[in-house]
């Protein structure tokens, strides 16, 4: 008789994962849609104002959230090869930028794979440099090779202070005008104002709960293992104005709740360590890592990249939201400015180290690790190790290189906890 | 009563037994590493030399990057706490130590007490590493014994401006043609590999002492190298090659004494 294995049952996700596959799968299908009916589509930078065309109605996808799901479903590497190869790009520019220039090609030459999750190719392109400059570049490339419009929103750098000069505050609300009324003729909609108000409304309301939620996993244990967080946070790239998302979020902080009102967590195992982790995830290597930091019982429960969509403003107050799109990614931040930031946030979170991801494709993440570290192990006083990898480029991790240094964190925060 | 510690790299696996007191009364080396019959040879050694004196082994302790499939006791450590441990029960006055391991380099800074402040280590990189120095040993033809006396002999430092492992051996081919000496060569070759290490000590911050743990520490070439480019002594101990080991069989000797561990 053939011995079967019996298939492991797959856990069934908390109700707010469901609605959060729910709403991605609607708003590809709603570009799709569009598509068909010959509508508008656009492509858009993760931090553009994405009021304005939630106000007109429009279908936005996100080329960078696409290119995070593609790579952690492991599809990514053929469109970034394509990138390579036949459009000729270095390796040493973003990983994002290649996969989806490559898959942009590929589809407008019928090449395209079929590879889930598939965005229609966009009639228009949205951009702000205020996360990345190389936005830029990329986004140059698609509008040229799809011969399609760009409405650019250009921020400038806080290269001296914290708090953006006027000027550039000035700048970047005429910006915001300028793209309201030359989207009004490439739409041929109205601009409805009142909409716009109760978007940005909606936006702030969702914003708030994004916030409360992380704010939440300060608790011992986390109610959250803080990996959920990564896919949390796609609600506020790709759908931060609408009520769907306020309606996963409530969802998700009731979950919290009940988490620490039973002492539970989605953490699997016990939390023995909290770390943060600096930097975007590793998306082709999403689950090795995870596995590989439960194994040690060590649970990231804050990370700085996942508060990057707190675009914080009035409703109704056009120079606050300028302002707050100016400075809302800490890229876009002196380095001691955002190390404050994470320092403060280790010391709120109560974590025992830091795990840094040295991400091959990002220049501008990277730049700051090394000086980074001094400073916040100087404020802190804890050990913090950094690791190669990519965002999604399969060919710089090494699973065993992650171990190893995991293992070396974890053997200094026992230590430090007095072998505990 | 005896506790062993193995380290199982990826060139080499190195064995340490330390009795009662901790004191070092066994090592042993195999210049094979990880996924070879090293591990399985030297904890043969092991056994035989602890039969022979009529002792125990108590508990075994592996690190290194074998250290996940090794069966025998089935505790391991890091090799970066190991090689901390080890190197401050040699010299206690070390602050900061470097290894030069076959695929990783090391820069661990440790306090008074022996604990490790923080540490770093190289990239997915092998420029720097034992591999480095090895494949370079392959394009010259040379044992890599004999480097640290050859180097002694070179009369000046070939310059070997490549980082790349791939890179530099073609550098170096190319300069084996051109006439420079094999003792100049493998001095260019120390030196590339000193600028390196030190590069990614000083990311880590330098605190004397400072000294070399692991096989690199027997080539006195690479040492007088990376004092070269330290610009300060760099303290080497008779066991610095089976340092990572020695920390091994002292964790081991640790858990023992805590009573949490299980007898070999």
């Amino acid at each position: 008789m053939t011995e079967q294995k019996a298939e492991k049952p797959k856990r069934e996700l908390p109700l707010s994962r469901q609605l959060v596959n729910k709403q991605t799968e609607d708003v590809y299908a709603s570009a799709w849609a569009a598509k068909e009916k010959g509508e508008s589509i656009g492509w858009s930078t993760a931090i553009f104002p994405q009021e304005l065309c939630e106000t007109f109605d429009v279908p936005v996808l996100y080329p960078e959230n696409n290119a995070a799901s593609i790579s952690a479903r492991h599809f990514g590497n053929q469109f970034i090869e394509h990138a390579e190869g036949e459009m000729k790009y270095p390796i040493n520019i973003c990983s994002y930028a290649r996969l989806n220039m490559g898959m942009a090609d590929m589809m407008k030459n019928g090449k395209f794979e079929g590879v889930e999750p598939a965005m229609p190719l966009p009639t228009f392109l949205c951009l702000a440099n205020n996360s990345c400059t190389q936005l830029m570049k990329w986004y140059e490339n698609l509008s040229e090779n799809l011969s399609i419009p760009i409405f650019f929103v250009d921020c400038l750098f806080n290269y001296n202070e914290e708090e953006p000069d006027a000027y550039k505050n000035k700048y970047v609300r005429s910006q915001i005008e300028n793209n309201i009324a030359a989207m009004e003729k490439f739409f041929n909609k109205k601009f409805d104002w009142n909409r716009f108000l109760e978007v940005q409304r909606i936006s702030q309301v969702n914003r708030k709960l994004f916030n409360e939620i992380v704010a939440l996993n300060t608790r011992m244990p986390a109610p959250l293992d803080g990996f959920d967080l990564f896919n949390y946070m796609s609600c506020l790239v790709i759908c931060r104005g609408k009520e769907s998302t306020t309606e996963i979020l409530k969802q998700l902080k009731k979950e919290v709740e009940e988490h620490i009102a039973n002492g539970t967590s989605t953490f699997r195992g016990t939390e023995e360590y909290r770390v943060h982790w600096e930097g975007i995830a590793c998306w082709p290597n999403l689950g090795f890592n995870l596995k590989t930091l439960r194994k040690y019982g060590v649970n990231a429960v804050m990370n700085g990249y996942v508060t990057a969509w707190d675009v914080a403003y009035e409703p109704g107050d056009l120079n606050g939201m300028a302002k707050a799109y100016q400075c809302s990614s800490t890229n876009s931040f002196s380095t001691p400015s955002i190390m404050d930031m994470r320092s403060k946030s280790m010391k709120k979170f109560a974590c025992d180290g830091m795990l840094c991801h040295v991400n091959r494709s990002c220049k501008l993440m990277s730049f700051h690790i090394f000086t980074g570290r001094d400073i916040i192990e100087a404020r802190n006083k804890i050990p913090i190790v950094n690791f190669d990898g990519d965002q999604s480029d399969t060919r710089v991790f090494s699973e065993a290189q992650f171990e190893n240094r995991l293992q070396g964190l974890v053997e200094v925060m026992k230590e430090n906890k007095g072998g505990k | 009563m005896v506790f062993f510690g193995i380290d199982i790299g990826s060139t080499a696996t190195k064995g340490t037994l330390v009795n009662h007191n901790g004191d070092i009364v066994y090592t042993t080396v195999e210049a094979i590493g990880t996924g070879t019959k090293g591990s399985a040879r030297v904890t043969e050694r092991v056994q035989e030399f602890a039969a022979q004196q009529g002792v125990s082994i108590q508990m075994t302790m592996a690190t290194g990057y074998g250290r996940f499939s090794y069966v025998e006791g089935g505790l391991q450590k890091s090799e970066i706490s190991c090689h901390a441990k080890g190197m401050f029960y040699l010299l206690p006055n070390v602050r900061t130590i470097i290894d030069i391991g076959g695929q990783d380099v090391k820069a661990i800074r440790l306090n008074n007490k022996g604990q490790i402040v923080n540490f770093v280590m190289n990239d997915k990189c092998a420029a720097g590493t034992g591999r480095f120095i090895e494949t370079m040993a392959k394009v010259i033809d040379v044992p890599l014994a004999q480097f640290g006396d050859l180097a002694v002999q070179a009369v000046s430092v070939a310059s070997i401006s490549s980082t790349c492992t791939v890179f530099a051996e073609s550098e170096v081919v190319s300069k084996m043609s051109t006439g420079i000496s094999i003792p100049n060569l493998i001095a260019g070759i120390h030196a590339s590999v000193a600028r390196r290490v030190v590069g990614l000590v000083r990311r880590n911050g330098i605190e004397p002492d400072i000294a070399l743990s692991g096989g690199v520490s027997l080539n006195m070439g690479i040492v007088t190298a990376l004092e070269e480019e330290l610009h300060a002594p760099l303290f080497v101990s008779p066991f610095s090659q089976v340092a990572g080991s020695l920390g091994a069989a002292l964790y081991a000797k640790e858990l023992f004494e805590k009573g949490n561990g299980k007898t070999l």
